[in-house]
């Protein structure tokens, strides 16, 4: 489901990542960790496109990236099928929770307002903030915020699902509210890559760790080995 | 309608208090300051052809020859035609310049005992249709007839006196605009002084003169009513002027007939003096037509507006997000419609696109350059308000997969839109403003509707704060709609509160 073979990318002549090499099998959960700046959030953003690459190849849910700029069609099919769920949670400040989930289906997958809407309402109900449907974000407390967040990046259906330290920017007990959808997420067989500085929930949540350093890959393997 | 009253008294008060400069302060300062509008100004007053930095024409000659007489020496202070009485008493002490006797001018100021008789003339395309005065009293194959006269000038108050002629008179602010709109075809016609187009004719070898002058009378020398030396001073030196020769002689040296001129100064008869309006006769003759004018304001703002706000959202995107070779191209639209004068947009639309064979209705040239003139201005204020928008939120359009124009339309120039409320309301209310500028393109809304009935009734004063009144109460509204507006979109949606989590 997702290869990485060989990854290198530098930015202003300095070595982001080198020769970053790692496979994911369809329905792992995969734990990127490290120290700040270790190289995590630039490997994820790279297999969503949002970041480009020097050399090597990154082939995921079907698709394969090249280094260089990526053409906006392959981006697009390749992102309906490679979700993403960010730090700062993102979400459309104009929209309500029902409409940030329903926007996507909508306007890419071409669904019916009705159909579109039953779709964000079913996810909002899947991470327990159905009632909040017609709230806006604003009112929203954060670990709220993310839910919807990683209900929006659901409605794609992704095969992939990708997470960008999701729990940085939220209380222990918005950690905890946030962690148990995403733990019920694994359990339920979603492929995952997770950027996370949490020990505990990479060793809970995850059938493999990436450990990273200095844009390298320090060590690999099942949790308790890595850990 | 007490506050109304207050003002009037208020600025009436302020009126009164600068009083005119006499013949005694004009002798002690040694200069008789005269008024007029140089622009399109022959053969009275213009700049001398072989040195543009020297005014010349024959008013410029009667100028000296009167300051000659008094003692002082001349100063000429420019205006905009139209307004020049208005600058009685301020900045000047008397107007020398093609003024009418009229017996609404002789109401309002002291007229001079007339220097020049003038004759109407109409004037039309060698190959148009109007041969005679009697062809505009039967409409064209157009409807009415479309007919260009200065504005404020005789020409015009006779013209829109003819109700036994099917004709449409459109005022222009300058002396000539309405040849050039005659010869690129967008007039019919076009009535004036006969000594100005004898001066121009050459201009305009479309352009020839339609059977003799039609109708005629005098001009006189404006000062202020309470200046009643040195009225009595002009008036005494025009007729040493008139008696030893020296006017005979000044016209002879301008071509003007120094003869006939003569013989028609001697039968130059008294004119009546108007009775002035009370203020309810006042506003029941002029609100109508200030009311009908500030419709016009508000479907030139209306029209106009949102087609600037389209134009300048599509230049902001174009320079943020679109290929690289359009954006040179939209930084130079943008710079260039901002980094020069509406006026001379107007004109550029008004008057030259015609040149090049696209003649645009003056309504459709204004709306068109009140367009592109904030469409500069907005493009600026949503390139703000895109900038604005935090990057993530890109970010997370792209990762659902939406493309760039889709994240572009339902993800950030939504929440632009909301951000750059105030600014572009501002605009607007600006714009509405602005709409002034068009009367230079001959359409009538409310300041020049204002200017035009301020100048033929009198009332300066008055009709200024009715027709502030009007703009307020259209603009007054416009700023409560959006801000209600604002306050919809700030409005998160009912019904939920912090009940969970």
């Amino acid at each position: 489901m997702i290869t990485v073979s060989s990854l290198t990318k530098s930015r202003a002549h300095v070595r982001v990542l080198e020769d970053v090499s790692l496979a994911g099998a369809e329905g792992t959960v995969t734990a990127l960790v490290g120290p700040s700046g270790s190289g995590k959030s630039t490997l994820l953003r790279c297999l969503n496109g949002l970041e480009t690459f020097d050399s090597g190849g990154i082939t995921v849910g079907g698709h394969r990236l090249t280094p260089g700029s990526h053409a906006p069609a392959l981006l697009e099919r390749l992102r309906c099928d490679v979700g993403m769920v960010f730090q700062q949670f993102n979400l459309f400040a104009h929209l309500s929770a029902v409409n940030n989930v329903a926007l996507a289906p909508r306007v890419v997958l071409g669904l019916s307002s009705a159909d579109a809407r039953a779709r964000g309402l079913d996810l909002l109900d899947r991470v327990g903030l159905r009632s909040f449907a017609d709230a806006r974000p604003a009112t929203l407390s954060g670990g709220q915020q993310q839910r919807v967040a990683i209900a929006r990046a659901l409605a794609m259906r992704p095969r992939v699902m990708l997470f960008d330290e999701p729990t940085s920017a939220l209380d222990p007990a918005m950690t905890a509210e946030v962690l148990e959808v995403i733990v019920e997420l694994a359990r339920d067989g979603q492929t995952m890559v997770v950027v996370t500085h949490d020990h505990a929930f990479a060793k809970r949540a995850a059938s493999h760790v990436v450990e990273l350093a200095a844009g390298r890959i320090a060590r690999q393997g099942p949790p308790a080995d890595v850990l | 309608m007490k506050c109304f009253l207050i003002a009037v008294l208020i600025v009436g008060g302020m009126a009164v208090a600068t009083a005119a400069a006499d013949l005694d302060e004009v002798v002690a300062r040694g200069e008789l300051v005269w008024a007029a509008d140089q622009e399109g100004g022959g053969p009275h007053v213009f700049p001398d052809p072989a040195n543009p930095r020297q005014l010349t024409g024959f008013e410029v000659d009667l100028a000296a020859l009167l300051a000659e007489e008094l003692g002082v020496k001349p100063r000429f202070q420019q205006g905009q035609w139209d307004r020049l009485p208005l600058l009685l008493g301020r900045t000047a002490d008397c107007v020398i310049n093609g003024i009418e006797l009229t017996p609404e001018r002789q109401r309002d100021n002291h007229c001079s005992r007339p220097y020049f008789a003038y004759s109407l003339q109409l004037i039309a395309r060698r190959d148009g249709p109007i041969d005679a005065l009697g062809k505009l009293a039967a409409t064209g194959p157009k409807g009415r007839w479309r007919v260009g006269v200065l504005t404020g000038s005789a020409a015009e108050s006779v013209m829109r006196s003819r109700t036994d002629l099917e004709v449409d008179v459109i005022g222009y602010d300058g002396t000539i605009d309405s040849l050039e709109q005659l010869s690129t075809g967008v007039l019919d016609a076009a009535v004036m002084d006969d000594c100005i187009f004898t001066f121009y004719a050459d201009r305009f070898s479309r352009l020839r003169t339609v059977e003799r002058p039609f109708a005629g009378g005098f001009y006189t020398i404006l000062t202020a009513r309470d200046t009643p030396r040195l009225s009595a001073a002009i008036d005494a030196a025009l007729g040493r002027l008139i008696a030893d020769g020296r006017l005979k002689a000044l016209y002879d040296r301008w071509d003007l007939a120094g003869r006939q001129q003569m013989l028609l100064l001697r039968d130059a008869g008294e004119v009546p003096i108007a009775r002035q309006k009370s203020l309810g006769e006042l506003c029941r003759d002029t609100l109508p037509l200030l009311i009908r004018a500030a419709g016009m304001t508000v479907l030139l703002s209306c029209l106009s507006f949102p087609l600037a706000v389209g134009i300048g959202l599509a230049v902001a995107v174009g320079r943020m997000y679109g290929p690289p070779l359009l954006k040179p191209l939209l930084t130079g639209y943008v710079e260039v419609l901002r980094g020069t004068p509406l006026m001379l947009q107007l004109y550029a639309i008004f008057f030259l696109l015609p040149k090049i064979g696209l003649a645009l209705p003056a309504l459709v040239a204004a709306i068109v350059a009140l367009a592109l003139n904030y469409s500069a201005y907005e493009s600026e204020i949503y390139r703000a308000g895109l900038k604005a928008v935090p990057p993530g939120q890109f970010e997370a359009s792209l990762s659902l997969g939406l493309s760039k124009w889709q994240a572009l339309r339902h993800v950030l120039v939504p929440q632009a839109v909301r951000i750059v409320m105030p600014p572009v309301t501002s605009d607007f209310i600006a714009l509405f403003k602005d709409t002034s500028v068009c009367s230079a393109i001959t359409v009538v809304e409310l300041t020049k509707r204002y200017s035009v009935l301020a100048l033929s009734t009198g009332r300066i004063v008055e009709l200024a704060v009715v027709t502030a009144l009007l703009y307020l109460c259209m603009s007054w509204p416009l700023a409560m709609l959006s801000r209600w507006f604002e306050q919809r979109l700030e409005r998160p949606a009912a019904g939920h509160g912090l009940t969970e989590g």
